[in-house]
């Protein structure tokens, strides 16, 4: 514990461990031994990652020559080629401010020995960022350097891919579930002979296990650097937390959406069969079973159809195992299908369109609200108009008709991740405005603060206030709203894929589920529609109970009024 | 409405494929498209619809019923639609305020906690998934209710979904009194309106579901607002009787944050009454907007987002004059 706060102190953070190497020490060994358990796992989401940035980037490089098609079908081909460096240009200013404020810590133009004051300053640095990247971008393109970087990255991936192969402990093949019924009632194939239901639930409990010893060794990271390297003995952040840490229904949220996130996250080993082998291509994985004291080999795809759910006497429910000797914790669906693997991979895609749309949201509406609260005027006013004429559509209607749009249209958008990108869009485009009112008002609070005024006076640029003085007091708000959000996105995503419109098959979506087991929810098989609505009833009530407890922690006074609650996800919205 | 227009005329949407189907013709496409006026450049295409919108001439259905008029249509689905949005704000409101008040009253109670823990879950029950499982339950109803079946209770109905009748409520016959026209003679069937009630009463208790736990939970704090305000407190120390206080000091003043809950409803129903009536087969609003917006019924889809960007508007401008009357804190002037 650092003994007094001073006030002069501006030594960095890397300063502050350097002094007292330990206690990181210890924590980051933690970190390490906590991701050696799962290597494999992390080299595959690397790749995954990686692999995804490059598919965008590749999207983003064809914008030039797209325009350039349009332009030049239009106005000829001297004007395509200009549109083509005019594209490329823009391109590569706005990679240069994400380069810079990313990746370049320091001021070019200060080491130069440029200094214009300070406006330009800015423009400099940027345009100097761009020149180098604009070069850099010409030699991969024109000269061999283009296959060395090509070749590193095989290289890389390559070794990855090698690492991926590296058993993490929460895999399926460490302990595996999948086996067959000897002739004597044993069961071969699964992790020391247990029954395969068992040999699940083991599993279960080692991720669940897994995932929350890293949540407890980040609160742990959390206690040492406040401890040990925080320049600051209390902050109000503080305060926030324990408010929050006795917020019951907060918790409950936490707990909740805890559990959400890791169902989706570790979908994989969660599930009893593979997403590949039963769900997207059953017909080319065999599995093989005891028939009558000999050993059967069968395809997923025609053991599926014997084990369909579809009411009276074909239904396999919840914790049964079907005649394959397969385990089913939440039964099969119509198809035949597992409907636990079902389920953990629509949490995988509900989180996914959730989390993009509500990021993309939550980003456009933070920085249209600094700009407007900070300069006001014309800016303001359009906002205003243009965000009211998106509120003033019914949202679910628009949506709808959007997405309907794009797919009878066979949009190239709607193809990623069977609509789901898509989907993320829309819910974006149409629902900014609303968080934008939502932190309007606090934002135009704090653009009227002295403080504001001060860094104004002291000649800081206005994007560096924006940053540094308001966007702080705004994030609070936002993190409230983007809780309520989610649960918002994630009911219309299943609303939209109830009616047909949302996320396409092959690709898991519980809305989906909801629909297709709606012919059967009289019958034996009532749990293909019914658990999914069960799991969006709980994810949301989640997400909403933990934006209550972070609006109660930032902000206890704000918790008589709750006028705002118009903003919590409604099962209204679909 | 500038933005539906470049939604749907500027969106990958083909009317005229939908129109004439996949034999359809080079000739009698283009045939087609220039009596559509899709030929036309595009700022006319513009102007022409927003002239027609802002006349109120709302044009005709292409490909759902091709030739009929938009009013023709509303005249069939728009009440059907308001009969349901009618009782489902009926029934959110008649059950989400008083539990809310109850709640308010005795904060901190089982009660309390029971009523506010459900009016949250049921709040953020998918409206689709509800009326899902409604109808499971009123299709087995005398399982789930002690051997009461939902088909014969009361009055009898052939079957759970489909559109209520609307017929109980009739004109007959019209005098003539000067310019004014009145209905002289009319029919009203009891039997009819109850099975019509109950034909839409699932549905618009699935539609109410969100609004009526908003309500509740808005409710709830309202009321606790008031209670421990100061005039409360002045009136308890009158000597006022407890059902007084209640009724007219806690009461009145806590309606007032309820009111954007409620015109927000319209919201909701129209969002939501898509879901619904698919789900119920009720021949609405929601359902045409659904049926238009998938075969590419362009002039439908815009005459429809226009009624209904002009309803949210109109209810968003009550709603504030209604503050006014019931706020006299809330001014025009401010």
């Amino acid at each position: 514990m650092s003994d007094s706060y001073d006030e002069f102190d501006d030594t960095t953070l890397r300063e502050r461990i350097e002094a007292n190497p330990r206690p990181a020490l210890l924590w980051a060994l933690g970190v390490l031994v906590l991701l050696a358990l799962e290597i494999g796992r992390v080299a595959a989401g690397i790749i995954r990652v990686g692999e995804s940035a490059r598919f965008a980037l590749g999207g983003i490089m064809s914008i030039p020559a797209t325009i350039e098609e349009s332009v030049a079908g239009t106005l000829g081909a001297g004007a395509g080629t200009i549109a083509f460096l005019l594209m490329a240009l823009v391109l590569l200013v706005i990679a240069a401010i994400v380069v810079k404020w990313l990746f370049v810590p320091v001021s070019l133009v200060k080491r130069l020995d440029i200094d214009r004051g300070v406006g330009t300053n800015d423009v400099l640095e940027r345009a100097l960022i761009t020149a180098v990247l604009g070069v850099f971008a010409l030699l991969i393109v024109a000269t061999p350097l283009g296959s060395a970087v090509e070749a590193l990255i095989d290289g890389v991936t390559r070794g990855l891919e090698a690492v991926n192969s590296i058993q993490p402990i929460t895999s399926r093949e460490t302990i595996p579930n999948e086996g067959y019924r000897t002739g004597d009632g044993g069961w071969e194939g699964t992790f020391l002979g247990l029954s395969p239901a068992w040999a699940w639930a083991l599993r279960v409990a080692v991720v669940y296990t897994y995932a929350i010893v890293w949540l407890v060794w980040l609160w742990k990271g959390y206690e040492i650097f406040r401890e040990h390297y925080r320049e600051a003995d209390w902050t109000p952040r503080d305060d926030s937390i324990n408010r929050l840490r006795n917020h019951y229904w907060g918790l409950f949220g936490f707990v909740v959406v805890f559990l959400f996130i890791v169902m989706a996250l570790w979908a994989q080993p969660l599930s009893p069969v593979t997403a590949e082998a039963n769900l997207y291509s059953p017909y080319e994985h065999e599995f093989q079973y005891y028939d009558d004291g000999s050993l059967e080999t069968i395809t997923h795809g025609t053991a599926n159809v014997q084990t369909r759910s579809q009411g009276g006497d074909s239904n396999v429910g919840l914790m049964s195992y079907d005649q394959y000797d397969r385990f089913a914790p939440f039964g099969t669906n119509q198809d035949g299908k597992d409907m636990f693997t079902f389920l953990a991979y629509g949490a995988r895609v509900s989180l996914v369109v959730g989390v993009l749309a509500t990021g993309l949201m939550a980003g456009i509406a933070t920085a249209l609200a600094l700009m407007t609260a900070y300069y006001k005027g014309l800016l303001d006013l359009v906002t205003v108009v243009v965000s009211d004429s998106v509120i003033s559509m019914p949202r679910f209607l628009i949506v709808l008709l959007l997405s309907v749009l794009f797919m009878q249209a066979n949009h190239p958008i709607a193809a990623i991740y069977d609509g789901g990108i898509l989907l993320a869009l829309i819910f974006a485009g149409t629902g900014w405005p609303g968080l934008w009112r939502a932190v309007r008002g606090p934002s135009l609070q704090v653009a009227e603060q002295e403080w504001v005024d001060a860094a104004r006076s002291y000649g800081q640029t206005p994007a560096a206030t924006m940053r540094k003085h308001m966007s702080p007091y705004i994030a609070g708000y936002m993190l409230v709203y983007a809780s309520l959000t989610l649960g918002g996105v994630i009911i219309g995503v299943a609303a939209l894929s109830f009616l047909g419109f949302g996320i396409n098959p092959p690709t898991p979506e519980w809305g989906r589920a909801v629909d297709e087991g709606r012919p059967y929810v009289s019958t034996a098989s009532w749990h293909i529609a019914t658990l999914p609505g069960i799991l969006v009833v709980l994810v949301v009530t989640g997400f909403n109970a933990l934006g209550d407890g972070i609006r109660d922690a930032i902000d206890p006074e704000s918790e008589t009024s709750e006028g705002d609650a118009g903003a919590a996800a409604t099962g209204g919205g679909g | 409405m500038t933005m539906t227009f470049i939604i749907i005329r500027m969106g990958p949407i083909d009317p005229v494929s939908a129109i004439i189907g996949p034999e359809g013709g080079a000739a009698q496409r283009s045939q087609i498209e220039s009596r559509l006026g899709l030929n036309d450049p595009l700022w006319e295409q513009y102007t022409s619809f927003m002239w027609n919108l802002i006349t109120f001439n709302l044009g005709q259905s292409w490909v759902i019923q091709p030739g009929r008029g938009v009013y023709s249509l509303l005249g069939t689905y728009a009440p059907r639609t308001l009969w349901l949005g009618f009782w489902s704000v009926l029934i959110a409101l008649f059950v989400g305020i008083p539990l809310g008040f109850y709640a308010g009253l005795n904060p901190n109670t089982t009660g309390d906690y029971f009523a506010s823990f459900g009016g949250i879950v049921w709040r953020s029950m998918p409206n689709f998934w509800l009326a899902v499982m409604m109808l499971a339950v009123l299709r087995q109803s005398e399982r789930f209710f002690f051997g009461l079946d939902w088909h014969t209770f009361g009055v009898e109905i052939g079957s759970l979904v489909g559109q209520p009748p609307l017929d109980f409520f009739g004109v007959t016959g019209w005098t003539t009194i000067g310019l004014l026209s009145i209905p002289s003679g009319f029919y009203f069937s009891g039997t009819t309106l109850a099975a019509s009630i109950k034909q839409v009463l699932p549905a618009a208790i699935v539609l109410g579901s969100a609004s009526m736990g908003s309500e509740m939970r808005i409710g709830r704090t309202a009321v606790l607002e008031t209670i421990n305000s100061n005039y409360v407190e002045t009136a308890k120390a009158k000597g006022l009787s407890n059902r007084i206080i209640v009724w007219k000091h806690v009461f009145r003043n806590a309606l007032i944050p309820l009111v954007p809950i409620i015109t927000n409803e319209a919201f909701v129903l129209i969002g939501g009454s898509v879901i619904v009536e698919v789900v119920f087969s009720i021949n609405g609003l929601g359902y045409l907007f659904f049926q238009a917006a998938v075969q590419g019924d362009l002039p439908l889809v815009g005459s429809l987002m226009f009624i209904f960007v002009l309803l949210i508007v109109g209810m968003n401008i009550f709603q504030d004059f209604l503050y006014t009357i019931l706020d006299p804190r809330v001014g025009y002037e401010r």
